[in-house]
């Protein structure tokens, strides 16, 4: 067989179990007037979308895009959420060419999207149940997080959860650390300056200690002085009088007459 | 003169001064300017007996001679020599003597500053005497109005108390202190002299005494503002609560740290 011949027979088998190709119903039906199924239809790309979506914000590094996205996957969890009731009735109401078994199953279907959508990861399920932990400390999260493990989406917060503990954890204690070594720092500065205001104090006290006796030398120096001078002028007047020219002039007369007298007495002896 | 046995000298000083028939008045001048010279020979010399005879006979001059000032100068002198000498109680007789003279010259100074001199002299061998010669020169001091001088007495006479461990006599002489600083508004001595009170208080283990310390001491507007007051009272509070940590900790700290050394020992053995 060539493969042209294997081609038309598999065209040929598939035109003939058309009727059970689901997908193709589907398909079908959505141009068609189920309203149900165009509305299911609708449901459940939009719950591919957003796992999809989560996927991506699971493996996203950058924390502001990741909780961005995830803030986005909640958002279409709520819509879906409030039209899953439209859906409800739609899949009570009768539609002509389908079964009751169809339609009992189209009631389950709903149901199972319902948990479907609850289920689509959004990083707030998690956070929900720990608000309370929170607040406790970033510590205290990581070890909540330990103990849920029954559902696969806490498993994915667990990393992201600890990852953040760590990092305000380290942030945490470089502040602690700093603190103490600026207050290690002051505690020295006090110390040093209470010795210094220690010392100021005695400089200030020894100060006034010594200003009377300051003052004292002030008066004795004074005094001391003042004698001083009117001892210099007595003295002056003393010395002028002595070396007056008055006296210089006696001096000099008595001297030559003692010498005209002794001239006289050798001339007369000789 | 001056280079002529000293001995000889004194021999004729003692001449001149010595009343006999042929001298009717003893010649004191002259008596004490060989006196003075005899001294210096002695001191020269190393004959700290003889210097100090001579010393003394020369004051003795100088005071026939109404120079007290001189007078206490070779007083002195002497008692210098006779602590040289050990001989205690000569010590106290000379410097008592010299102060004596001292105040006769109106120089309440240099009165007490040779009872200080006798005291400190003394500290080791009489300290009893030594407190009492303190004493004296801080009262000296205060009838003059200078207490500041008598600050560094009352510290010393407070640490020779407490090397004899009587611990209300050094209080008492602290808070005199304190009343001390206070005429002369020197607020920081005066704290100062109220903490180390009440250490003291609490080394005897006299707990009431401590807290009564410090309750007057409250009383006092210039202490209750001050560093020393707080670290009193964290002091007593560590005391009431037993807290030996707490008492070592304040006792390390830089309140303390600036007392006397004396006191600071005490603190750092409280508990």
């Amino acid at each position: 067989m060539t493969v042209i011949d294997l081609i038309t027979r598999v065209d040929a088998i598939c035109k003939k179990y058309e009727k059970y190709d689901i997908d193709k119903h589907k398909e079908a039906n959505v141009t068609g007037d189920d309203a149900f199924a165009r509305l299911y239809g609708v449901v459940e790309s939009e719950i591919d979308a957003a796992l999809q979506k989560s996927e991506a914000a699971a493996t996203e590094k950058s924390r502001a895009t990741a909780v961005a996205m995830n803030a986005e996957i909640r958002r279409t969890k709520a819509r879906l959420l409030e039209e899953l009731p439209k859906l409800q009735r739609l899949a009570l109401k009768k539609v002509k060419g389908l079964s009751r078994e169809e339609l009992e199953a189209r009631n389950d279907l709903v149901y199972s999207l319902k948990d479907r959508i609850e289920a689509i990861p959004d990083g707030s399920t998690a956070a929900a149940k720990q608000s309370g932990g929170v607040s406790g400390g970033w510590a205290a999260s990581s070890s909540y997080t330990g103990i849920k493990i029954d559902s696969s989406s806490e498993e994915a917060f667990e990393s992201e959860y600890f990852q953040q503990t760590e990092e305000s954890d380290r942030f945490r204690q470089e502040y602690e650390m700093r603190r103490m070594k600026q207050d290690q720092g002051l505690e020295v500065i006090a110390e040093g300056l209470d010795t210094l205001k220690n010392m100021a104090h005695d400089m200030n006290e020894e100060i006034d200690r010594q200003m009377p006796l300051m003052d004292e030398i002030d008066e004795k120096v004074d005094r001391a002085a003042s004698d001083l001078k009117s001892t210099n002028v007595r003295l002056k007047d003393t010395v002028n009088q002595l070396r007056s020219s008055r006296n210089f002039c006696i001096d000099i007369i008595l001297l030559c007459i003692i010498l005209g007298i002794a001239a006289y007495l050798y001339n007369v002896l000789k | 003169m001056s280079t002529s046995d000293p001995s000889k000298l004194i021999s004729k000083a003692d001449k001149l001064t010595k009343l006999s028939l042929t001298r009717w008045s003893a010649d004191w001048k002259s008596a004490t300017v060989l006196y003075e010279q005899a001294a210096n020979g002695f001191r020269v010399a190393r004959n700290y007996e003889k210097a100090k005879l001579a010393f003394e006979k020369a004051s003795q001059g100088q005071e026939m001679l109404s120079s007290p000032w001189d007078a206490a100068k070779h007083m002195e002198s002497a008692a210098a020599l006779a602590k040289e000498l050990r001989n205690w109680a000569e010590v106290i007789d000379f410097y008592r003597k010299a102060s004596e003279l001292y105040m006769q010259c109106d120089r309440p100074q240099p009165a007490s500053d040779a009872l200080a001199k006798g005291a400190r002299a003394l500290e080791d061998a009489l300290p009893d005497d030594a407190i009492q010669l303190y004493t004296d020169a801080c009262v000296i001091l205060e009838d003059d109005g200078k207490e500041q001088m008598a600050f560094d007495l009352y510290r010393a006479a407070t640490s020779v108390y407490v090397k004899l461990e009587k611990y209300t006599d050094a209080a008492a002489f602290l808070l005199r202190l304190g009343l001390a600083a206070d005429k002369c508004n020197a607020r920081n001595s005066q704290c100062k002299a109220y903490l180390s009170a009440i250490i003291v208080y609490l080394y005897a283990h006299d707990l009431k005494q401590a807290e009564k310390c410090y309750n007057d001491c409250s009383q006092i507007d210039a202490f209750l503002g001050s560093d020393q007051n707080r670290c009193a009272s964290k002091l007593l509070s560590a005391y009431t609560e037993g807290d030996v940590e707490e008492i070592k900790r304040v006792a390390q700290s830089s309140a303390i740290s600036n007392l006397d050394n004396v006191i600071i020992k005490l603190a750092r053995k409280l508990p």
